[in-house]
């Protein structure tokens, strides 16, 4: 996992959020979220998991 | 006739006397001279790399001073040594000025070369990482097109381009000119971030 720097793109969770919706928003592709999911292992276990006011990295 | 007689013998002693004048010059003439080579060949490296313009001038002063000291011309040599003196003392000066102002330039640079050396990777990084998930992407997010998308592609390449050659001219000792490449890299990839609608943290 790359080290985070101030290009390190985030977004915050909000409730109802799920991975595949925010890939969707940002690569246009539901399919991809494993990219953010691997992006984000130190914080997610379970990508069915996660909780609003997490901060996810967008790769 | 003995007029005639006294006024020769009036001439030839002032001859002789200009003779002697002009020989009991030769010694401090060439002493002048040699020393302002001496000082010369002290600044001469300095003077070549920070103020060529300069060095010229005052090498042209001292070929003419040599030669005529060569031709005898001792009262011509000493009356300028000071001249030369006052070129010799405002071209050490010149090149000093210079040098320290280089110096200073190099030093900045280095200090913007760190930041810069700092921050590009983790820009290329971001951006690589974001074009590679949009080519993969079935269908492009809201408010990307294919355009956006090949633009940012282009941008990327050319800072990648750019932070190579800013690397490699810093490698080769080169600070001020791999702060130029750097900078373009930044410029560039600030375009393709822009394109992608990603932002910086401040």
């Amino acid at each position: 996992m790359p080290e985070d720097n101030k290009y390190t793109q985030y977004y915050e969770v909000k409730k109802g959020d799920s991975l595949s919706k925010i890939a969707e928003q940002y690569y246009g592709d539901p399919m991809l979220y494993p990219r953010i999911f691997e992006a984000n292992k130190d914080i997610l276990k379970d990508p069915n998991k996660i909780k609003p006011g997490q901060k996810l990295r967008i790769p | 006739m003995k007029l005639f007689r006294k006024s020769l013998l009036l001439a030839a002693l002032a001859s002789v006397a200009l003779v002697v004048g002009c020989s009991s010059m030769k010694e401090p003439a060439t002493k002048a001279l040699a020393d302002a080579e001496a000082t010369l060949a002290t600044v001469r490296d300095d003077a070549a790399k920070y103020v060529p313009n300069d060095l010229q001038g005052v090498d042209a002063s001292m070929a003419d001073l040599k030669a005529k000291l060569q031709a005898g011309d001792y009262k011509s040599v000493m009356a300028a040594v000071p001249e030369l003196t006052t070129k010799l003392t405002a071209l050490k000066d010149a090149a000093a000025a210079k040098r320290a102002e280089m110096e200073a330039a190099v030093e900045k640079a280095k200090g913007e070369w760190t930041t810069l050396a700092a921050d590009l990777p983790g820009m290329v990084g971001a951006l690589e990482s974001r074009v590679s998930a949009l080519s993969a992407s079935r269908k492009l997010p809201k408010g990307m097109d294919a355009a956006k998308l090949d633009s940012a592609k282009a941008g990327l390449a050319e800072a990648k381009s750019a932070w190579e050659a800013a690397s490699a001219a810093f490698t080769s000792g080169n600070v001020t000119d791999a702060v130029a490449k750097a900078q373009e890299a930044k410029a560039k990839g600030g375009e393709a971030m822009a394109a992608l609608g990603m932002t910086a943290a401040k």
